[in-house]
């Protein structure tokens, strides 16, 4: 049989879950923009970063382990 | 008589919702107060109490990344008041365990022949103890030798030592694993999605070491070792990051509780029998004690 490279489930599962996250991501996007010109190198986007992961884990967790053996 | 004012006081407190209402509410109090010194005493506890708790909420919301990310719950298929591990996974786990992460991570706890009738039979795991060398001895002549393993040999260590390990990792040591999903709160969750969750930075961090998000602090000396196809399953299975995050997860969840089927078990039928036992019990107190409540006292007073 072909068989070609298994793609990773979880990854596929982010990928789709994208678009059910897309304000935490704006989010995400806007403070890049804003802190892209700060070189105190305090500055970072942490906050948004973790809504927008938490957002799609949770997204990903309800159907991950129906695709795994 | 202090005693009774710094109760009343608490209970105060306590029902009331917001630090202003307390705080009004106090200042009208002393001004009725005139009990002196205990008033004061009062008075301080409850103001220092206060700013304990403001202060408390604005450090809170300031050190997400020292928590790490929250981690997702998945549904392990051996949770549940009934459920029992996936023995298929667990052999898979096992395997990733030895290929993937036995080169830096001990697990001294686990046994060859913890293996038998869980993950592999007596005769597989025969052969791969025997793999392995071990020091044994003294022998006849004092001397310490080595010889193949044996089913009662525990898990060979990579480092001698915790100093050993530090050294050879950079300072930070790789964790025994043996308890680690018992020792990890949501221990589980936490360990599949610190090894599947491995993603670029966010902007503006950067750092010596690999980013984790579910790491606290987010900066892990362990790089990302699940990739795909690292390992070739006896069992065909495609070895995905994931599958093999899943499987590993399910071989350590076991070598921390592997009495967990037999305790769950134990428990449903324990908690049916003495349910029944709680009724059977209810029944015949009532049954007792209906004589006492069911008399009649009659007062009969002469005037």
């Amino acid at each position: 049989m072909a068989d070609e490279e298994p793609v990773d489930q979880k990854k596929y599962l982010e990928e789709g879950c994208k678009p059910k996250c897309v304000k935490q991501l704006r989010s995400y996007e806007a403070c890049i923009k804003r802190i892209d010109c700060d070189e105190s190198g305090h500055k970072h986007c942490t906050g948004q970063y973790f809504d927008y992961w938490s957002c799609v884990d949770k997204c990903v967790a309800q159907t991950l382990f129906s695709k795994l053996k | 008589m202090a005693g009774g004012l710094i109760h009343q006081v608490l209970r105060r407190k306590f029902q009331s919702h917001s630090a202003v209402q307390a705080l009004s509410w106090f200042t009208s109090r002393k001004a009725n107060d005139d009990a002196g010194s205990a008033g004061m005493r009062t008075v301080a506890l409850i103001g220092a109490g206060v700013t304990g708790l403001l202060g408390f909420a604005t450090v809170a919301s300031a050190d997400e990344a020292e928590h790490g990310l929250g981690v997702p719950n998945y549904p392990w298929p051996h949770q549940g008041i009934l459920g029992s591990y996936d023995h298929t996974s667990i052999r898979r786990g096992h395997q990733v365990y030895q290929q993937v992460c036995a080169s830096c991570h001990s697990m001294s706890l686990i046994s060859y022949r913890d293996l038998v009738g869980v993950a592999y039979t007596e005769e597989e795991t025969k052969a791969m103890a025997a793999e392995i060398e071990v020091v044994d001895g003294p022998n006849d002549e004092g001397e310490m030798f080595t010889r193949p393993g044996k089913l009662s040999d525990r898990f060979t260590q990579p480092y001698a030592n915790e100093q050993a390990a530090r050294f050879a990792n950079g300072g930070a040591y790789p964790p025994d694993l043996t308890l680690i999903t018992k020792a990890r709160h949501n221990g589980q969750n936490y360990v599949f999605a610190l090894l599947t969750g491995y993603h670029d930075p966010p902007a503006g961090i950067r750092g010596g070491l690999h980013y984790n998000p579910y790491f606290p602090v987010g900066a892990i000396a362990m790089p990302k070792m699940l990739i795909d196809g690292a390992v070739e399953y006896e069992d065909g299975t495609p070895a995905t990051e994931a599958q093999m995050g899943k499987d590993v997860v399910t071989f350590l969840s076991w070598a921390a509780e592997p009495e967990m089927e037999e305790r769950k078990l134990m428990g449903f039928k324990w908690i049916f029998l003495l349910s029944l036992a709680l009724l059977q019990a209810g029944y015949y107190r009532r049954l007792r004690w209906s004589v006492l409540k069911s008399r009649k006292l009659v007062v009969d007073v002469v005037n």
